[in-house]
């Protein structure tokens, strides 16, 4: 009887144990230094590389959405965007202004890939295959956020504000790259949607929020496909 | 003397066949540096790219027929740009993609509209 009960109850604790972690997975919500981080390895791998580590929010604090996502051409899906060392020696996707020619605060913008590498090179590369390896940055999100109107989610930050008050500008055209000046023609009005949660209040959907940034082909057709509001639902496990 | 002014006619007469050649040579099309022929072919696909890619943020001001028509020269501008090498091709393919997809979403949602 005993010797059932030993066998017994270690299966049973292993068992409840598990169960929460097959049911239940919570994700882990990153740190706001760490919101929108990308790890990229499409190729890294098979050239002897580690990963790169974009970080999101320095790009974040100097360009508009739009910039980096319709004009260089970076797809929204982290690693669906399939960049290629050649593709950045060319002068396109992080090539685009880490080039080696291009001045940032009296700061010359360091090249990203290059076709021959030497040693000195070497250092380099590893300022963005960092995954894994202890690579000191230029910039220190604590003390560039410290000015800065904060935010509970995302990064901890409130971007809009941030901008309207000056402490960032960021850029809406690259030259040579952009192909439309200034920022996106609002016609659209705001809108609500109704949530399917009782008790929940709408969702206030501003496009005069999202166009400044983003412009408009950024969201349609790829992310809002629907023309009539409301025929295409989504839901929390969408978003997330 | 006479030597003199004969060289100096000589000199004048082939100056003149030399620069009539040069303007019935440029006026043919004729042999011309492989970077001088490639960059008007590069600059037409990119204007006519920047031109029609430009007007997206006024999308919603176009009528259907002004649509229609950025759509036709979105689909015309493909095939020169799937000529180009492979890092250009798919920058500008995608961008291509985005821009002909929100002038179709647009003209969709004008139609729909009018329903």
């Amino acid at each position: 009887m005993n010797k059932k009960i030993f066998i017994a109850l270690p299966l049973i604790l292993v068992f409840c144990g598990s169960a929460p972690s097959q049911t239940g997975v919570k994700k882990k919500r990153p740190l706001p230094y760490e919101y929108g981080r990308v790890i990229i390895d499409n190729y890294s791998d098979k050239a002897n590389l580690a990963p790169v580590v974009f970080e999101h929010w320095i790009h974040r604090s100097m360009f508009t959405c739009r910039v980096c996502h319709v004009d260089v051409g970076f797809a929204m899906k982290a690693g669906a965007t399939g960049i290629t060392a050649a593709d950045n020696a060319r002068g396109y996707y992080c090539g685009t202004c880490h080039n080696g020619k291009n001045v940032v605060d009296g700061k010359t913008v360091f090249q990203a890939c290059s076709r021959k590498v030497n040693l000195e090179d070497e250092k380099r590369c590893v300022r963005c295959h960092s995954y894994g390896q202890k690579v000191a940055s230029d910039f220190d999100f604590f003390k560039f956020s410290q000015p800065l109107p904060k935010e509970r989610f995302g990064n901890g930050l409130d971007w809009e504000k941030s901008e309207e008050l000056g402490l960032i500008k960021p850029a809406s055209f690259l030259e040579g790259v952009s192909s439309s000046k200034g920022n996106a023609f609002v016609v659209q009005k705001d809108f609500a949607l109704n949530p399917k949660v009782e008790g929940m209040p709408d969702i206030i959907f501003s496009h005069k929020k999202h166009t400044v940034w983003n412009g408009c082909e950024l969201c349609h057709p790829d992310i809002f496909m629907g023309v009539k509001r409301g025929t295409v639902k989504y839901s929390m496990v969408d978003i997330s | 003397m006479f030597n003199a002014k004969f060289k100096a006619t000589i000199v004048t007469v082939l100056l003149f066949i030399g620069l009539v050649g040069l303007c019935s040579v440029r006026a043919m099309g004729g042999p011309q540096s492989s970077a001088a022929q490639a960059e008007p072919a590069k600059e037409t696909w990119q204007k006519e790219f920047d031109d029609v890619c430009s007007k997206t943020q006024d999308a919603m001001t176009f009528s259907q027929k002004e649509l229609t028509d950025l759509i036709r020269r979105c689909d015309a501008l493909q095939p020169q740009i799937e000529k180009l090498d492979e890092s250009r091709k798919k920058v500008y393919m995608g961008r291509l993609r985005k821009c002909r997809g929100l002038y179709v979403y647009v003209l969709d949602a004008k139609r729909n509209e009018k329903k």
